[in-house]
């Protein structure tokens, strides 16, 4: 790969290589500042017939370049690569996720230490954890191995032990999976990668279990000690190993790793880089999601902690009925405001588990989808906040004071009152007909606490500016502010012992186009028109024991950014507790969600 | 002129004659004896009439018992005080008294007498008695008024005990919140118990020392079996020692008796075959130390200085080696959780260890860490038991505090100070 000099790079072509679909977008440097200027997109073409996957590449690069009237593609069916007049670009990068994505087998000690800072290296690096295998996994040795058999990772990472800790439990996993043989999703001829995270003590007796038929990588510890992650460098070695095993054993990739200017990244990692590059330059804690068909991706930056989950199970199309089930009917229909049975429900969970593919046709089925994806979202919420906690097994070092408030290691370091920006991405999400709808999906599911801003990633470009943010981060950054994101408004919801009708919160709110004051009730919903690139100045008076951000009972004075949709009061208590169908109503009206519906009635 | 002066003079000497022969007061009149109801047989209620002097010479009643009859015999009674009056006072219950006399303390007593001698003579093992009692007003000079005797009574037994009503409605409730939680419990319906750190930390404890290489060590106090933290504690080694055997970890129990270590081997071979690795057993790793108490410390700490557990846990009594013991594994950096009834040691552990169960907590773990139904349906029921007594104590503590403010000796006040004494004396005895 050549090396770039940012200050001469003016065009930028960035594919994201999707299981199904091969997005393109073009970045221009255009009066001054990088802007995405045109996007084009082609079914992916990695799977046969074609089972090459720059076929798709060249196609959706084609189709940008006959938008923008420039000439992108050579006669042999290659990038053109430098720019010169209205022809080629600077700078081409590229994600995948094709063809399942990275899929990695991961193994620790004890399942909630260093399995589990594995599975986050994992996740990080943008793979999706197939299983993972633990000294304490309640599975007997034959049933573990059994299941590594089974399954056919692209990479396994192994970790255990800290640095001069446990050797006995670490070569005993090895010694689960060097006699299972595990084969690799692609190439016959190729051998397993295998990453060796753990004690680096063992590091030897791991290097005598296995033989010539993985390929052993020894890095770091990413668990030196219980107080501390090393994650970094077992990350590191999973992008490399992605590019060099899996990548390259994956039709078509050989030639696309030979156009790219820089790594090609898994879709999911490049989003949680993007995102940790936001949080880090705003100072902001910020949660991403991507809500898909068949999984839910949720990333989040709190305090400079970057995490990601995956809901395997969680999607609106393939896994739907996976949804209602975990959710449960009444769950579900507690967000449809209309009449509508179970009987129904299910019905329409059948439909659309035959056809998985298929898109709302009327405001009933619209309804329904957006009910099942405010459920979808907050279990891989939950699932989320889970995951994203502090490192269990730590010496605690404690007081008298402590004597009644002793906390176990393992606390959700996700705070939504410490939240300062949701980001929704997916079809449900971006492609809601109104934006007040995925504003109140985004506020419903997450149930964000305090001031929080609400935006959504509108064609999905975060996997591409998060690739180029590592090689050009002005050009991402400005790209990021001004076309990835459309922001929704801002959302102000109060915490404390919920009264019906008794006060929450009064508010005063200062601006250019909005002048208003007033209170609002426990159970009420509100929105104002604060437009894009509007700003206000807002001050909370909160109810006694009610939190708007400040603290309990503490008055709150705030800039508030406005967008599509406004400035979002929210007084419904946290948590959400749904009344019956005409509150729900209530709240629909008061954003408006369905002015088609309110018309017909 | 001599008549005044003689008059004065007689009047002188009559009035000294009066202050110097006693002048006895009227005598209490209509005494009565009556059972006391639902007792054991041991109470008589007496009543009377005041003395008509009870106002300006009474300066108590006495009250006066003796045995006059047994069985259907009647013997000449001899009067024995029981208790002293206020005036003003008309009724009094005497207590302690005994419905029949054993054979042999009837012959040991009344042996003498004929008439009991041909009583005992049907061969019954015991005989009922009658009591007489006798009130008389004694007056402030030391004069005592003439006696009022009641008729003989024989205190009779009723199935229930009437003073213990309160007793029986607090059994009821403690019992029935029980037994209603346990079956609550049985049935499915999900009892929520409070998150207990300490407990929820053992397996991030017995972790830390699997993936650190190191042992978990586990100290059960130092006092014997029959100590009920010691008890707590061996319920609390079960669960850590499955712990330990499902992360195949290895834990060591030092102790300081004899009869806890085989407790302590016993439990912890039960949870490695619960956990389904009894070949990972090692009885040689639970052993005893010694009985004396410094001795036991000295051991402990050398070897937590030399093997440096990653893991300690310090579950029943202890006394002033908590310190020493806490402090040590907590300089080795070990992940430590302590439970202890005893109050004196509680801030030794807290300020030391990572995690502390603090006396009920330390009780309530068998039932958190089982979550069996029949053991969260007692622990729920105990709640409620102490829910009811601290409210009862809220409403005492409120009521006095009432009294006091509203003044103890009349209205509303005298009704609260006498509500407190019936809560007092009555509920709460």
């Amino acid at each position: 790969m050549t090396t770039i000099d940012p200050d001469t790079v003016k065009v930028i072509l960035a594919t994201d290589c999707g299981s199904t679909t091969t997005k393109a977008i073009l970045i221009q440097f255009v009066d001054g500042q990088y802007r995405q200027t045109h996007r084009g997109e082609a079914p992916t073409s990695v799977e046969e017939p074609f089972a090459d996957v720059t076929i798709g590449v060249i196609n959706a690069v084609t189709e940008v370049a006959e938008l923008a009237d420039r000439k992108l593609v050579d006669a042999d069916g290659r990038i053109i690569q430098p720019a010169k007049g209205n022809a080629g670009c600077d700078l081409y990068i590229s994600t995948s996720s094709a063809g399942g994505g990275l899929q990695m087998l991961v193994a620790g000690v004890v399942r909630q230490m260093t399995a589990e800072s594995a599975k986050r290296a994992a996740l990080g690096a943008g793979a999706i954890v197939m299983d993972v295998i633990a000294s304490n996994d309640e599975r007997r040795p034959h049933d573990q191995i059994q299941r590594i058999r089974e399954l056919r990772p692209d990479m396994i990472l192994i970790s255990g032990g800290t640095d001069g800790g446990t050797t006995t439990h670490v070569v005993q996993i090895a010694e689960l999976i060097a006699p299972a043989k595990p084969q690799p999703r692609f190439g016959s001829d190729y051998r397993m990668p295998i990453i060796y995270a753990g004690n680096a003590k063992a590091a030897s007796l791991i290097e005598d279990v296995f033989d010539d038929t993985v390929d052993l990588a020894i890095v770091e510890n990413l668990r030196p000690v219980l107080e501390r992650e090393n994650l970094g460098p077992a990350r590191d070695k999973i992008h490399d190993v992605f590019l060099e095993h899996v990548m390259a054993h994956a039709p078509g990739y050989d030639k696309l790793m030979s156009w790219v200017d820089a790594p090609i990244m898994p879709t999911p990692g490049a989003v949680g880089n993007i995102l940790q590059t936001i949080a880090e330059r705003q100072s902001i804690n910020a949660v991403g999601v991507d809500i898909g068909g068949a999984t839910t991706d949720v990333f989040s930056v709190f305090g400079g902690t970057f995490n990601r989950t995956v809901s395997a199970n969680l999607g609106m199309s393939y896994s739907i009925s996976n949804v209602c089930a975990e959710a449960t009917m009444p769950n579900i229909l507690r967000w449809v405001h209309f009449d509508m049975d179970e009987r129904e429900l299910r019905n329409r969970v059948k439909n659309k588990m035959i056809r998985p593919t298929t898109i709302p046709q009327t405001i009933e089925a619209l309804v329904f989808e957006q009910a099942v994806a405010r459920e979808a979202l907050r279990l891989a919420y939950q699932q989320h906040k889970e995951f994203a906690t502090t490192l269990k097994g730590v010496q605690q070092q404690r007081t008298v004071g402590d004597t009644f408030s002793q906390q176990t290691g393992g606390q959700t370091i996700v705070d939504s009152m410490k939240l300062d920006l949701i980001v929704g991405s997916g079809g449900v999400l971006s492609h809601a007909p109104r934006m007040h709808q995925t504003a109140l999906m985004l506020i419903d599911a997450f149930q964000p606490e305090g001031i929080t801003r609400l935006a959504k990633d509108s064609i999905f470009m975060m996997p591409h500016l998060g690739v180029l943010a590592q090689v050009h981060p002005k050009a991402a950054m400005e790209v990021f502010d001004r076309d990835c994101l459309i922001y929704l408004g801002t959302c102000v919801a109060s915490v404390g012992p919920a009264k019906a009708g008794r006060t929450s919160f009064e508010y005063a709110i200062t601006g250019d186009t909005l002048n208003e004051s007033g209170e609002m009730c426990w159970g009420d919903l509100k929105l104002l028109a604060l437009g894009q690139q509007e700003t206000a100045r807002i001050t909370l008076t909160p109810a006694r024991g009610v939190d708007v951000g400040g603290g309990p009972g503490k008055r709150v004075e705030q800039t508030v950014h406005g967008g599509t949709v406004g400035l979002v009061l929210d007084a419904r208590g946290r948590p959400l507790v749904l009344g019956d169908a005409p509150e729900v109503e209530r709240w629909v009206n008061a954003l408006d969600l369905y002015p088609q519906m309110a018309a017909m009635v | 002129m001599k008549f005044p002066m003689n008059g004065w003079f007689v009047a002188l000497l009559c009035g000294t004659a009066t202050a110097q022969t006693p002048y006895p007061p009227a005598p209490p009149t209509n005494l009565v004896a009556v059972d006391h109801g639902w007792d054991a047989a041991t109470k008589i209620d007496l009543s009377w009439d005041l003395s008509a002097d009870d106002a300006e010479q009474v300066r108590s009643y006495q009250v006066l018992k003796a045995v006059g009859r047994i069985g259907d015999v009647t013997i000449e009674p001899d009067f024995k005080p029981v208790e002293s009056v206020d005036p003003g006072t008309a009724e009094f219950r005497v207590k302690d008294l005994k419905a029949q006399l054993k054979r042999w303390e009837v012959e040991q007593e009344y042996g003498d007498n004929e008439a009991i001698a041909a009583l005992l003579a049907d061969g019954s093992k015991s005989f009922k008695i009658g009591y007489v009692f006798q009130v008389v007003a004694m007056g402030k000079d030391g004069s005592r008024s003439a006696t009022q005797t009641a008729s003989p009574i024989t205190p009779t037994m009723q199935i229930f005990d009437g003073s213990r009503f309160w007793f029986s409605v607090m059994t009821f409730i403690f019992c029935g919140a029980v037994i209603a939680f346990i079956y609550l419990a049985r049935s499915g319906m999900p009892l929520k118990i409070r998150k207990i750190a300490g407990l929820d930390a053992v397996d991030e404890a017995v972790g830390r020392a699997t993936e650190m290489g190191r042992s978990v060590m586990f100290i059960v106090g130092i006092q014997d079996m029959n100590d009920i933290q010691t008890i707590a504690g061996i319920n609390i080694l079960a669960r850590v020692a499955r712990t330990a055997a499902e992360y195949d970890a290895k834990i060591e129990v030092p102790t300081s008796r004899a009869l806890v270590m085989a407790t302590a081997r016993e439990t912890v071979q039960s949870a490695f075959l619960k956990a389904g690795r009894p070949e990972a057993y090692n009885e040689d790793l639970i052993y005893y130390v010694t009985d004396e108490q410094f001795g036991f410390v000295a051991y402990l700490q050398g070897m937590m200085v030399r093997e440096k557990p990653a893991a300690c846990f310090y579950m029943g009594s202890f006394f002033a080696e908590s310190l020493i013991l806490a402090e040590t594994g907590n300089s080795i950096g070990a992940i430590q959780i302590a439970g202890t009834a005893q109050p004196a040691q509680l801030p030794f552990f807290v300020a030391a260890c990572d995690y502390t169960l603090i006396g009920e907590e330390f009780f309530a773990a068998s039932a958190y860490l089982t979550g069996s139904p029949e053991e969260l349906g007692s622990l729920k029921g105990q709640d409620v038991g102490k829910l009811v007594v601290a409210a009862i104590l809220i409403a005492g503590v409120l009521m006095s505090t009432m009294a006091a403010i509203l003044g103890p000796d009349q209205g509303i006040g005298k009704s609260l100070v006498d509500a407190v004494k019936y809560l007092k004396d009555v509920i709460l005895t």
